[in-house]
């Protein structure tokens, strides 16, 4: 009985109460925090809009910061889909921007195959840090959120301290000036939109996101994949050898995780700059949490991450706010949008039976 | 090797240890009622941003504490409503927290002192060192432990009080209990929200003295993300020593004597970074070793039945 009246569970209403909740949530406190400034919202939020999507050049920062997000999402969503905490992908991220932009100083090869190999590399150096902690954790159980926070920060350091070694400076060198040497011209990816910033990157993240869909979607190892998240005993009892399946989600994790640091450095960096990317891991780590571990809503979700993103930087150009409230705002939707209303609908529905009980209990005695 | 026990990397590994320690005993309340708080690293940065105002505005540390202290407690009621009320997922919540509060900070630093980056004045007046005259007639001990700030010591009292708490009162048998079985201490009548509210209060107010060792222990000046991944140490911390806080300060001392020696080690042409990564990494090599189910066990003292793997 009680599993029948699971299933009228209108769900779906519920889970688009939640985006809607938390929109209106995030509008009515980011106003706020504009008129706190002394700022008018409405033309903040034209500022934002106008950033975002105002012009081709807009369109094309849009899509340029959309690229990162889409990426370090997808990593996050195959770690976080099997119950795998990897935060590291940031870290991961790193190493593979500092091969990749290695790479594509010191190698001499024709055009498209340069760009294959620095990507490569990149997601190959991503994988080799993500080792660690998916070795850590399988065979000494060392919790992997807490081993791969650690080595984010172990990753700028040491990507750090090996361009230093690596360009021979020495630490007289301005914080400014340290970066490695710029890319070959052979190594760098085409812009998707002349005089944008917008790369064919983009191309890429898409494909990765889409393929990780059909991925889950059709194929064994999909399912296997996802059932270890799911439900980890009957995965074992299927016979799914856990141990190495963890790893092998870890290892492609981190994979996509390295793509992204190789794509950011082949199409709009150019050279591997310390520090490059504050908070791009954690980005997709929030879009994945918002879209709910799905590839598909992560597209979505990183397009307006993107839209933000830059309609942010023009906010910051042309009106006296700045962009940490949008960085705020981001923050804010995430915690709005992991507000459980299923549970907290079951709670009160419990309490009003609760209640109903204790009132028929009550006349009983009376 | 005279460097690694020198007296003055010890003096400091002292002083180091006690934002650790305060924070390190919030997660450790936080291990025991089954809380998995990583939204800790917020709590510390938002209480040492407070207790930076706190100090400026009436220029004295204490207000400073007060001031970190409160807002300790509000930053921890936030995440509590959002995972205990709202049903949030505790990771994602307090990743949202993590990053919303270095934003935030950074704004209200641009707000209130009109400044990027960094902010040092004058006006925010540090915690004074304290002498304790005993000490003065022993060598090593003097030099070591005597002269440090006079919150380093309330840092150690701290841990006592929750040694105390947590193992000699009733309050602290709830605690435990809430954290190792709930439906268990529901059905002898311990309301388990309650409790999970009081541990979350008290984290509050431990990682809010965390946060205000920071910019009030010398520097006196609050930087943009100075927490730098101390509320991430004090959770690995208080699941090394599974909770229990003497044994959580064990590993609180470890991580604070290596950045105590990063700093002797940066005068002997050691790479920068290198010093800087050590702290981090050593975290992880301690996990290795005291992680549980692992074959060969190290761990600091028995093993526990209430031993919880999350």
């Amino acid at each position: 009985m009680k599993s029948r009246n699971r299933k009228n569970f209108p769900d779906i209403a519920l889970n688009a109460a939640r985006y809607v909740f938390a929109f209106i949530m995030v509008a009515l406190v980011g106003a706020l925090l504009i008129k706190s400034q002394g700022n008018d919202p409405l033309e903040a939020l034209r500022a934002i809009a106008d950033g975002a999507f105002g012009s081709r050049r807009a369109i094309g920062t849009t899509i340029r910061w959309m690229t990162p997000t889409l990426i370090t999402s997808i990593s996050a969503v195959i770690a976080f889909r099997s119950g795998i905490w990897n935060v590291g992908i940031e870290g991961q991220m790193y190493m593979g921007a500092f091969m990749s932009a290695v790479v594509g100083y010191e190698l001499c090869l024709p055009r498209g195959l340069h760009i294959v190999v620095c990507i490569l590399v990149a997601g190959l150096s991503g994988m080799l840090f993500a080792l660690i902690p998916a070795l850590l954790k399988s065979y000494l159980n060392v919790n992997e959120l807490i081993s791969t926070l650690m080595l984010n920060y172990a990753a700028t350091f040491l990507t750090e301290y090996m361009t230093f070694k690596y360009m021979g400076f020495d630490s007289s060198v301005l914080a400014d000036a340290v970066a490695t040497n710029e890319m070959q011209e052979t190594a760098r990816l085409a812009k998707l939109i002349p005089k944008t910033s917008a790369t064919t990157a983009i191309i890429i993240a898409l494909a990765l996101a889409i393929g990780v869909y059909l991925f889950y979607r059709y194929t064994v190892k999909g399912y296997e994949f996802k059932m270890v998240g799911e439900n980890l005993r009957f995965s074992k009892y299927g016979g799914v050898n856990s141990r190495r399946t963890f790893m092998t989600i870890f290892l492609v994790s981190g994979f996509i995780a390295g793509i992204c640091g190789g794509t950011e450095m082949c199409g709009n960096f150019g050279k591997f700059r310390t520090a490059f990317a504050t908070n791009l891991g954690w980005d997709g780590v929030m879009v994945t949490s918002i879209a709910q571990n799905n590839p598909l809503v992560c597209v979505l979700v990183s397009y307006i991450w993107g839209a933000l993103k830059a309609g942010s930087l023009h906010l910051e150009r042309v009106t006296s706010n700045n962009r940490l409230i949008v960085n705020i705002v981001q923050a804010l939707f995430v915690l709005m949008v992991s507000v459980d209303f299923k549970s907290l609908y079951a709670t009160f529905q419990n309490h009003r039976q609760y209640k109903k009980l204790r009132r028929q209990g009550g006349s009983e005695t009376e | 090797m005279n460097i690694f026990f020198s007296l003055s990397t010890l003096a400091s590994m002292v002083r180091l240890t006690a934002p650790l320690a305060f924070a390190t005993m919030g997660a450790c309340y936080g291990h025991k009622a089954k809380i998995f708080n990583i939204g800790m690293e917020s709590y510390v940065l938002i209480s040492a941003f407070f207790s930076t105002l706190g100090s400026y505005m009436f220029k004295n540390p204490w207000m400073g504490l007060l001031f970190g202290i409160i807002s300790g407690i509000l930053t921890s009621a936030v995440f509590g409503t959002f995972v205990l009320h709202f049903k949030g997922d505790p990771f994602v919540v307090g990743i949202a927290m993590n990053l919303g509060a270095s934003s935030l900070t950074s704004l209200l630093l641009l707000m209130i002192f009109k400044t990027r980056g960094s902010f040092s004045s004058p006006d925010i007046v540090g915690f004074s060192r304290v002498n304790i005259p005993f000490l003065n007639n022993i060598p090593i001990v003097n030099e070591i432990f005597n002269n440090h700030y006079s919150i380093v010591y309330l840092a150690f009292v701290a841990v006592i009080f929750s040694q105390i708490l947590m193992y000699k009162t009733p309050f602290g048998l709830r605690l435990r209990g809430v954290g190792i079985n709930e439906k268990a201490s529901e059905s002898v009548g311990v309301s388990v929200i309650k409790y999970k509210w009081y541990s979350l209060i008290l984290t509050g107010i431990f990682t809010g003295m965390a946060g205000a060792c920071l910019p009030l222990c010398g520097l006196s000046m609050f930087t943009e993300n100075m927490s730098a991944g101390k509320g991430f140490l004090a959770v690995s911390a208080a699941r090394i020593g599974v909770g229990d806080p003497l044994k959580a300060l064990i590993a609180c001392i470890i991580f604070s004597y290596v950045d105590a020696l990063s700093v002797s080690l940066n005068s002997i042409n050691i790479p920068s970074q290198i010093v800087l990564m050590a702290p981090y990494v050593v975290t992880v090599v301690v996990m290795c070793f005291t992680s549980s189910d692992h074959p060969k066990k190290f761990s600091f003292g028995r093993k526990k039945k209430e031993r919880v793997s999350a």
